[in-house]
């Protein structure tokens, strides 16, 4: 599904990403983990596509694509999908407007038709119930005046409503209620499905107790140095980073 | 009047003192008006206030003689689905619709004036003031709730200069929405002189559009006279032109009485619009609010000037302005002159100013959710200008503003 191979990313001409190999099979949800400032929010900005993230090696395929020479809206309408860790606030843009224009431009890139406006608004609203967010969220500005977690709900409501093949999760559970927090379990659970693949990166254990990773991994300096099934979340939980940093 | 106004007169003035002459009914009052013009000429870059606008330089590069008469075919206006009251002044000649007129409306040609005391030093407006004999007049009857909008249709195809008045009044408690589009491919110059009077009680909507041909020089002057309790709410659009100046001059005669001075420009590669605006402030109690969002792309510019005049005894005045640019290339440019100047101690006034580029992190969420690189700037684009026709209270007007924004997203 989601292939790495030594990738190398430079921002404003420091390395941030140095050689460093990932392989998500279709069907699993991998978890990284690693220090702040290792690399994992230029990973995610990198594998969507975003300008500034200079790739000086490397390569990455989806489903066996090549994905670096995609704009990043090529690779959404390929299933990509990325919660932000700080998502945006856009002035001006109705939530529900925005919503539907993006779910249009994906299906409109695959060939596919509009959404009806009644599929679209009846969608929305279920979406909405699981993300936790109410119909009066839906009709303000997108983001606008939202606190932290209720913008993480949005991040959730839009990947419910996209279903992409492939997410990534920027530190979707960084302050979180812990309702909200299953509610993410959730609608990651729901979508699990032997054709889609996940990858979440967070600091924390608890996510990880609704959603069992297939693999875990640990990002150090811009490398994956310790690869494991789900246990070793719970070791990095007790014992920290220092000795898988140090033995690497 | 004699041909010694002008020394070494260029072809320009040589050109604008025989149609002055060629005028019948010249009073000392016109020829008071065309010697001042005379004396200060055509305002150019070295006068406080056109910096950023020199009309000499544009308006002196044209074939210097009156626009002709056009018979061109003209389509039916965006507007035409509000079913208003339509006036075309074409090339500076006055077209009233033979329509049904909305009841308590009366219109007609009537003298033009003579003078206007405030705007003396006004090049433009001088000259506006003594080429003009005749004016559009509009009344609106005291009392009288207009049942349908008046359209005053611009139309400027032709080359060379031309010169319009329009007198309306708006009597006490009546009210009225006016819609002015500005129009038409010409390559000329178009002076366009707006003198309303907002009576006690009245409410006045003027609503203008600016979407002429890329070579049109166009200066509209507004000035209005706004009475207590009265109410003028006034949002223009425009994307411009080779130059394009929509001035208003609001001054508040009267208590308690509100203003809004809304505009939004969308300037496209070599085009100018200029909105510049002066209220003054002479009673107790008024209250205003101006929201102007400037975009320029290519090497666009858009002006903004505003000012806000409080008089001594223009106390608990509340006045507040903003203006923000978007500027979507390197080479485009953005203008902005916010004034206040104020005489009263207990007064709320402010003003704001900002200037940016595109948000670089909203577009890189936008793409990442599908949309392409057009299709998130646009929408970036139609939010930031959008705010100005949000304030657009009638619906039917709204909408074709929105369509206006549109428009000019697509053809970008
Ligand atoms: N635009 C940029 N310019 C310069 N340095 C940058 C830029 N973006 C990221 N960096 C640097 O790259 C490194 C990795 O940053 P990144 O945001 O990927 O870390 P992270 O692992 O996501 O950290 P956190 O856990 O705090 O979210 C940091 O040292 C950061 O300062
Ligand atoms: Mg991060």
């Amino acid at each position: 599904m989601l292939n790495i191979e030594n990738l190398r990313v430079s921002v404003d001409g420091a390395e941030i990403i140095k050689g460093l190999s990932l392989n998500v099979p279709a069907g699993e949800v991998h978890a990284i983990m690693g220090p702040n400032g290792s690399g994992k929010s230029t990973l995610s900005y990198c594998l969507t596509g975003r300008d500034d993230y200079e790739v000086t090696g490397g390569s990455v395929a989806l489903d066996g694509e090549d994905l670096l020479d995609l704009d990043p809206d090529e690779r959404a309408a390929k299933g990509l999908f990325l919660s932000f860790q700080h998502p945006m606030e856009i002035p001006g843009v109705q939530t529900m407007s925005f919503v539907r224009t993006a779910l249009n431009a994906q299906r409109k890139a695959r060939g596919e038709d509009e959404i009806s406006a009644a599929d679209f608004i009846k969608l929305i609203r279920e979406k909405a119930k699981i993300a936790g967010l109410d119909d009066a969220k839906l009709k303000r500005q997108f983001n606008v005046g939202f606190s932290g977690g209720e913008k993480k709900r949005m991040e959730m409501l839009q990947m419910a409503m996209f279903e992409p093949t492939f997410a990534i999760m920027d530190e979707t559970d960084s302050g979180l209620d812990i309702d909200a927090l299953k509610m993410v379990g959730d609608v990651v659970n729901a979508l699990r499905a032997p054709s889609r693949g996940f990858l979440i990166i967070t600091h924390y254990q608890r996510l990880l107790e609704y959603i069992q990773p297939d693999r875990v991994h640990i990002l150090a300096d811009g490398k994956i140095v310790k690869s494991g099934g789900a246990a070793l979340a719970r070791e990095l939980e007790k014992s920290g980073y220092e000795q898988f940093i140090k033995a690497a | 009047m004699s041909n010694t106004l002008f020394i070494n007169p260029t072809a320009l003035e040589a050109g604008l003192q025989a149609a002055f002459s060629a005028r019948n009914k010249s009073d000392e009052r016109h020829a008071a008006a065309f010697e001042r013009f005379a004396r200060a000429g055509l305002p150019n870059r070295r006068i406080e206030g056109w910096k950023w606008s020199d009309f000499n330089a544009s308006v002196r590069a044209l074939d210097p003689v009156e626009a002709f008469a056009s018979d061109a075919v003209i389509a039916p206006s965006a507007f035409a689905g509000l079913k208003p009251f339509e006036i075309q002044i074409v090339n500076g000649r006055v077209v009233i619709s033979d329509d049904e007129r909305p009841e308590g409306l009366r219109c007609g040609v009537m003298d033009a004036m003579a003078t206007i005391p405030e705007l003396e030093a006004h090049g433009i407006v001088s000259l506006n003031v003594a080429m003009n004999r005749k004016a559009l007049g509009l009344t609106v009857e005291e009392g009288v709730s207009l049942a349908r909008p008046i359209l005053i249709r611009h139309i400027n195809d032709g080359a060379g200069f031309s010169f319009a008045q329009t007198l309306i009044k708006v009597d006490c408690n009546a009210k009225a929405q006016i819609i002015e589009t500005y129009e038409g491919e010409g390559a000329g110059f178009y002076s366009h002189l707006n003198h309303m009077a907002v009576r006690d009680g009245a409410s006045l909507q003027r609503y203008v559009m600016q979407e002429t041909g890329a070579s049109n020089i166009v200066h509209a002057m507004c000035a209005a006279k706004v009475d207590a309790e009265a109410s003028f709410d006034q949002t223009s659009f425009s994307s411009g032109s080779a130059l394009s100046r929509h001035e208003t001059l609001v001054h508040f005669w009267g208590k308690d009485a509100e203003a809004s001075i809304n505009s939004a420009a969308l300037v496209g590669d070599g085009r100018h619009s200029d909105f510049t605006s002066h209220v003054v402030f002479k009673e107790e109690n008024c209250v205003t609010r101006q929201l102007h969002k400037g975009v320029a792309a290519g090497r666009g510019r858009n002006v903004f000037q505003g000012k806000f005049e409080v008089e001594r005894k223009a106390q608990k005045t509340d006045a507040q302005m903003t203006a923000n640019a978007l500027l979507l290339s390197d080479v485009a440019e953005a203008n902005h002159k916010p004034e206040l100047e104020i005489y009263a101690d207990d007064v709320e006034c402010a003003h704001g100013s900002t200037a940016g580029a595109l948000d670089e992190d909203a577009l890189f969420y936008m793409r990442q959710r599908g949309l392409n690189d057009r299709e998130a700037r646009a929408l970036l684009i139609e939010a930031f200008a959008g705010e100005v026709v949000g304030e657009i209270t009638d619906e039917g007007v709204e909408a074709v503003f929105r369509a206006k924004v549109n428009e000019w997203l697509e053809a970008q």
